[in-house]
Formats: structure tokens, C-alpha cells, sequence
């Protein structure tokens, strides 16, 4: 948490901390209005943080994203509170929200905690660690990842042993299990929802093994092996660590799939699978790179040129939906398949096959508002009750909508959708106080 | 109940009981951390190597031994002949 001046009134409530959130908030900041971001999870930054590359530039992310999260943190009209959520937003009047932030116990003063990971070092617990989707552990006690922000320790207490250990060895005495939920009402002037999206969990299609067969991965495995702070020392099999050279993605996993309850385009698969493919080719020259896709979408500005890229580097692209993958007992896979151009089902054996897995809304943000409630679109997006005309426009006047929360897009998408929801929100702020004092 | 500075886990214990299941859990992660890090004292190997020796399953090992190497305990060395599977050997000065 960084909280500047202990205050409790704010001109804007930003909901994530990812980099929709934080350009919103950064936007209004330097306008001169105070900010406040509440982010669920340990550390700001968003998905965005834990990505290797972007497309098509392939600029790394976390270069582009640590200067805007240190940005955020230093700026003084902006305080930041992680592992924080909001409920019970209610409408009282225009340009008044009453709020109740929820800040959940770390076990570890923020203040004190130095990064020094000594409490770490010592915990007996392993945990699979969520900053790299399970394919290493963590401590019980840990700091998020390295480039998290703030870079503090915080104690997952389901997993805690109760050893006392990391209290003991602790030299900043930074541990305390004293720690309750804190409830702070709060008043706001307006709201932005940027709570981001979810990724789609492929154990619900079953005949793709995941979860079943280790060398079936998800797209965000992939792109944290591709990451110089990686689970592994190289792009490498989950099942026995071998070096694959064999390696399919299967594009519109719980995308574009009324079956799975998607019916839409994700938007950023067939790009991030194109990138990652050819990540995979610098990190592996000797590899094959096969994709199995129903239609490369390639719409915005360099992506063709992109995908083309790709298949000049030597980048399989067979047009073809994937119906059944299965296990050989060396830990290969069988990608049976429907050739599409050719109107034949098929099989080929690939060592490590990538699931490039959906974008789906977030769901928590229906729960935090009380009386006036947010209207989400067919999809569970939070609806643009005005796309053309004012994109970040919720259904609850005084309240906006950035990046994914709206609905799927790419990241210079989110920041431009940031743009416009602090714009307006702005104007809305700006509008009132003018009205107010006529 | 105060808890006392540098002595707050009394307090936790006081409110928290550390379920069966996540006791045993450490049991058996102890168990093959152990069982890892003795088959790499004859020297250096790789995940089926140790998995063969120590008769886990390579996912397990793979886990395992990564988790270790990201808590320092041992690190990666070359790759074998076949250009398939990295050796691992004990962290030295840790």
C-alpha cells in the first residue's frame, strides 16, 4: 500500500492496477486530481508485467511497463493500494460515490519489509507459484516476483505452518501475524473500472488434455518460459525438462467456441501465438513451429506483416481445427486434427503442443456495486452504453470503463481506451464543478 | 489477546490450526527435496537420471528440481550429447 496522506476523499477511484488503470490514473494525476488505485493482487502491473514481448515491434514488456509502475508509485497525486479490493460502490449523488475498501492482511508491514527475501529463504513451504502458472513453486512466504510493485514480502497464510520461522529471521521485524481485513469507507468523485480480463481455464475442454498431459501448456506458460526472469533455463517440457523441437499451437482455445460459452474473437491470440513462435525460433533455432488455426486475424497496423514474417522464418501455418489431443508414453503428443483447405482429419505428433488460450471478462465487477448496478454487455463485459460517441460511458453516469474490462483488445488498444476514459472523466469531474458553481 | 513483538505467530496460533493435509504436504515435498538433492551428490544428472535413481515420475522431478534451482540449491550445467536434457549439480557456496 502507498498511502500519501492517509486521506479518505479522492477525485477518482481507479479499480486494477494494470496498465489500463495506471495510464488512466497517471492521466488524471498530472491534471492535477487525486487518484486512487486499488488493486487486488500483491503487486500493480497487471498481465501486462509478466509478458515477455510485445507484437508486432517485439519490445519487451516488462521495459515498457516497470517505468510507468514506478511512474505511478512516486506520483503524489496518486495512492496505490494492493491486495485491496472494492465493494458496496453506491451512487449518493452526482460526483459523490461512497466506497468500502476492503484491504486484506499480508502478515508483513509493508513499510519495514525490505525485499531482503531472508524470510523466504527459510520458509519450509512450497506452493505452486501463480506468477509462473504453476510450473515452479514458491514459499508459503514470498515476494510476488521480481519487478513487483511495491517489492515486498506478504505471507500466504492458507499454506502457512505456523513454524514462525520467517518471524524469527526476519531482520527488519517486518513480520506481523496480528494483521486483520481492514473495512475504510471512503468518497469518491468518480470511478474508472479497469479490472481487466480473465484467461480461459482449457481443463474445461477436455479432449485437449490440460492439466492431464504435462506437455500441454497454456499460452501464459509459454510466454513466462520466454521471459528472462523464466521458470526454466530454457524452453523446456513441463513432463521430463526436455529441450522440445516440435512444438504446435492451437489457436481459438475457448475463443470463438459456442461450446465453451465464447462465442467472440479474443483479438490478441493469433498475434501473441505468432510472436511467441517466433521467440521460440530465436530461443530454439533447430525447432518446428506448427499453428493450427481456423483464421489468422491480422488486422491491426504491422500485424501481416508480422504473420508473414513469421512464415518466412519457417513457421508452419496449417489452416485446421483441432479436435482430440493424446498422450504417447514418451510424453509426446497426437494432435488429431480437420485439415480445412484440404477436407481431411489428420494426425501429427508435435512434443510440446500450446494452448493459445482466450480472453473472457472479469466477472468481480458486477459484485462491487450496490443500488445502482453496472450493466455488463452479452458477453459479461462492462457495457459502452455509447461506443461511438463516448467509448468509456458506463450504464452509471460518473462511472468509466478502461482497457479489457470493456471487452477483448490488444495492449496499444488498453492505453488508448485508458486514454479516453480519463479524458472523460475529466470533463465529467470538470463539468460538474462548473455547474455547481453557477 | 497482545501479541508480544517478534512473537506474533503465538497470536496466529491462537485463532489458526494448520490443517492435516498441509502437514503431510510438507512431509512429502521434504521427502524429495531430500531424495533430489542426495542423488546429485554423486554427481551431475539429469531429470530422467534422477527420476530413474530415485523412482518418481520426471514431472515431479522437473518441478522439483527447478523449484530448487530457483531457491538456489543447485544449478544447471551442460546439456547432453543428444541436445535434449540439461545435467544438474549441487549449488556450490549458496
Amino acid at each position: 500500500m502507498v498511502d500519501k496522506n492517509n486521506q479518505t476523499s479522492y477525485d477518482v477511484l481507479v479499480i486494477g492496477g494494470g496498465i489500463a488503470g495506471e495510464e488512466s490514473a497517471l492521466n488524471l494525476a498530472y491534471s492535477g486530481f487525486k487518484v486512487l488505485i486499488v488493486e487486488k493482487d500483491l503487486s500493480v502491473g497487471g498481465k501486462m508485467i509478466h509478458l515477455s514481448k510485445v507484437f508486432p515491434t517485439l519490445d519487451c514488456s516488462a521495459c515498457i511497463t516497470t517505468p510507468k509502475v514506478s511512474e505511478t508509485a512516486r506520483h503524489p497525486n496518486i495512492t496505490i493500494y494492493t491486495y485491496s479490493e472494492v465493494k458496496n460502490i453506491t451512487k449518493l449523488s452526482e460526483q459523490n460515490f461512497s466506497v468500502t475498501l476492503v484491504k486484506k492482511p499480508t502478515y508483513v508491514i509493508e513499510s519495514a519489509c525490505t525485499g531482503c527475501q531472508e524470510c523466504e529463504e527459510k520458509c519450509p513451504i512450497i506452493v505452486n507459484d501463480q506468477y509462473q502458472w504453476d510450473l515452479v513453486a514458491r514459499k508459503a512466504v514470498y515476494i510476488p516476483f521480481s519487478i513487483a510493485s511495491p517489492r515486498v514480502a506478504a505471507i500466504d497464510i492458507e499454506n502457512c505452518i505456523l513454524c514462525g520461522l520467517c518471524e524469527k529471521v526476519c531482520p527488519a521485524d517486518a513480520i506481523d501475524f496480528t494483521q486483520e481485513i481492514e473495512e475504510i469507507p471512503i468518497n469518491v468523485k468518480s470511478v474508472i473500472i479497469a479490472t481487466g480480463f480473465n484467461l480461459f481455464d482449457p481443463t474445461v475442454i477436455d479432449r485437449y488434455g490440460f492439466g492431464k498431459y504435462k506437455n500441454v501448456v497454456t499460452s501464459m506458460q509459454m510466454e513466462r518460459q520466454l521471459v528472462p526472469t523464466r521458470p526454466y533455463n530454457s524452453v523446456l517440457r513441463p513432463k521430463d525438462g526436455k529441450m522440445p523441437d516440435n512444438i504446435a499451437y492451437v489457436l481459438c482455445t475457448g475463443s470463438r467456441d459456442e461450446t465453451v460459452g465464447n462465442p467472440i474473437c479474443s483479438q490478441v491470440c493469433c498475434m501473441y501465438s505468432v510472436k511467441q513462435a517466433q521467440l521460440i525460433m530465436g530461443a530454439l533455432p533447430m525447432a518446428d513451429v506448427t499453428i493450427y488455426y481456423l483464421h489468422i486475424r491480422a488486422f491491426g497496423k504491422g500485424f501481416e506483416e508480422f504473420y508473414q514474417q513469421s512464415l518466412s522464418m519457417g513457421v508452419e501455418a496449417i489452416k485446421g481445427k483441432v479436435g482430440k489431443i493424446t498422450e504417447k508414453e514418451n510424453g509426446n503428443l497426437i494432435v488429431r486434427y480437420e485439415d480445412i483447405r484440404e477436407g481431411k482429419v489428420k494426425e501429427a505428433e508435435h512434443d510440446l503442443v500450446v494452448l493459445s488460450v482466450g480472453i473472457l471478462s472479469n466477472p468481480d465487477v458486477k459484485a462491487m456495486f450496490n443500488g445502482n448496478s453496472i450493466e455488463l454487455d452479452d458477453y459479461n463485459f462492462v457495457k459502452q452504453v455509447d461506443e461511438l460517441i463516448n467509448p468509456a460511458k458506463t450504464s452509471i453516469d460518473g462511472v468509466f470503463v478502461a482497457g479489457t474490462a470493456s471487452g477483448p483488445m490488444d495492449i496499444p488498444d488498453s492505453i488508448l481506451s485508458a486514454g479516453a476514459a480519463s479524458s472523460e472523466t475529466a470533463s465529467y469531474i470538470r463539468k460538474h464543478q462548473v455547474e455547481s458553481s453557477k | 489477546m497482545k501479541a508480544e513483538k517478534g512473537k506474533t505467530i503465538n497470536y496466529m496460533k491462537e485463532k489458526r490450526t494448520v490443517p492435516e493435509a498441509l502437514k503431510e504436504k510438507r512431509k512429502e515435498d521434504a521427502k524429495i527435496k531430500k531424495a533430489i538433492l542426495k542423488s546429485l551428490e554423486s554427481g551431475e544428472k539429469t531429470i530422467p537420471q534422477i527420476s530413474e535413481e530415485i523412482n518418481l515420475p520426471t514431472e515431479i522431478v522437473t518441478y522439483h528440481i527447478y523449484s530448487l534451482r530457483k531457491f538456489y540449491e543447485v544449478e544447471t550445467g551442460e546439456i547432453d550429447d543428444m541436445d535434449e536434457y540439461f545435467f544438474f549439480k549441487l549449488k556450490k557456496n549458496k
